[in-house]
């Protein structure tokens, strides 16, 4: 066991973890319930949360590798910047619901890294969040619309 | 297990002399085999804290240094980089999706030896040297002498990769082509990088054809690129030079393709990548 302080959603968060523990499942378990675990192996993006800033697969990152760190999760990026969820609500960017904490996540730190992006680069920015429902047009509308907030 | 997070290479390579350590850079490889119990070491030294295995530097006559922890986003969006060795941008930019580029790094990527990985055949292509240093000091392995066999390199388990320097080639163009039929963010069946110079007559000076997924480590196909020096570019010169390619490839079976169509896949890519990168 170790003891992990990180920054979570804005706030200081001291837990005590195994020293294997996965990011995904302190998240979890320390109540944060919106990141989940979809492929378990990095490639489908529903794990996705910020890590000072950028995107990483909470899956397969040991939480101990980011001792010190700003976390965000879909939690806080939401509270923190209501267009986001507004987005994907008004353009309707989801169906089944599973992939869309990823999506959300994604849709912000794209907004951070290339608010500007057009279609084709959202296209190519998204395209490591999977989604099995909607053939991807309604949530490139959302992302696309986030972007035009910002 | 225990994770450290030593500040200095000094210490790191103190704890690396302990051989249940080992040494995790942006962690995607490392974090998925830890997770699956493919591997259970007692101590990860974790890299990310060492300030001096961070940064891109250009250094003028004396080339490029990219330090071992560079992020593959960080190429991505370096003015050195994609100013300068665009074939390393350009393949950065397409390794898996952007949570793998956020932490996966350019010491990482060629120190996990694996042989589908994009970076390495583009260092190979570029020259690239990687610096490493352990408890009998420093040396410099050239990328073309690092990659052993499938996971294996010239670095010994006490030694870390500190930075992977690039030299100066006025002049030289280079293309990186990953060829993925089944989905564009799978590991490629073949990748082929390709630099090469021309001089003002337009003859081919110097060329390197490097190749990735298709033997136990990226490869030089190096028969290949001698046939081009003192050439012009034409058409039946990279289809003769693509077919010699082939022939040094060793592929095996997978889901992305039998070995007979992967070596038919690096004479199509290495042909094509030759007219990309070096037709007048």
């Amino acid at each position: 066991m170790m003891q992990l302080e990180i920054m979570l959603n804005g706030e200081p968060l001291s837990a005590e973890i195994a020293s294997d523990a996965l990011l995904v499942d302190v998240l979890r378990l320390n109540g944060f319930t919106g990141t989940k675990e979809g492929c378990g192996v990095g490639v489908c993006g529903v794990c996705t949360v910020l890590v000072n800033d950028l995107p990483v697969a909470s899956c397969i990152t040991l939480a101990a590798l980011v001792e010190g760190s700003q976390i965000w999760t879909v939690e806080g990026l939401t509270a923190k910047d209501e267009n986001l969820l507004n987005a994907f609500v008004e353009k309707e960017g989801m169906q089944c619901g599973i992939c869309t904490p990823g999506q959300v996540v994604s849709c912000y730190a794209l907004g951070l890294e290339n608010p500007k992006a057009n279609e084709e680069e959202i296209r190519e920015y998204m395209s490591g969040n999977l989604c099995r429902c909607t053939g991807y047009v309604t949530i490139t509308e959302s992302v696309r619309q986030y972007l035009a907030s910002k | 297990m225990i994770i450290t997070r030593p500040t200095s290479v000094e210490a790191a390579l103190e704890e690396l002399a302990d051989e249940n350590s080992l040494a995790v850079g942006g962690g995607t490889s490392i974090g998925l085999m830890v997770k699956n119990r493919l591997i259970e070491p007692e101590r990860l030294v974790s890299l990310n804290g060492i300030a001096a295995l961070h940064g891109i530097e250009e250094r003028g006559e004396g080339g490029f240094r990219l330090g071992a922890m560079t992020t593959l986003h960080e190429l991505i969006h370096s003015p050195i980089v994609t100013a300068s060795l665009p074939s390393l941008a350009f393949a950065a930019a397409r390794v898996g999706n952007p949570r793998v580029r956020s932490v996966a790094s350019i010491g990482g990527a060629i120190i996990h030896g694996d042989p589908r990985q994009d970076l390495p055949p583009v260092l190979l292509s570029l020259d690239a040297i990687a610096h490493v240093v352990g408890p009998r000091g420093g040396r410099e392995i050239p990328l073309a002498e690092f990659f052993l066999g499938f996971m294996e390199s010239a670095a010994e388990e006490d030694e870390l990769v500190t930075q992977v320097t690039v030299p100066l080639r006025t002049g030289q163009r280079a293309t990186y082509t990953r060829f993925t039929p089944g989905s564009e963010d799978d590991y490629p069946t073949v990748g082929v990088a390709v630099a090469g110079n021309l001089d003002n007559e337009g003859v081919i000076t110097g060329a390197k054809i490097a190749l990735g997924g298709v033997d136990a480590t990226a490869i030089l196909a190096h028969e290949a690129a001698e046939m081009l020096v003192g050439q012009r570019p034409s058409e039946g010169l990279f289809a003769e030079a693509a077919a010699v390619a082939a022939a040094a490839a060793n592929p095996s079976d997978d889901q992305r393709g039998s070995e007979e169509y992967k070596r038919a896949m690096v004479a199509v890519w290495t042909r094509r990548s030759l007219a990309r990168c070096l037709a007048l």
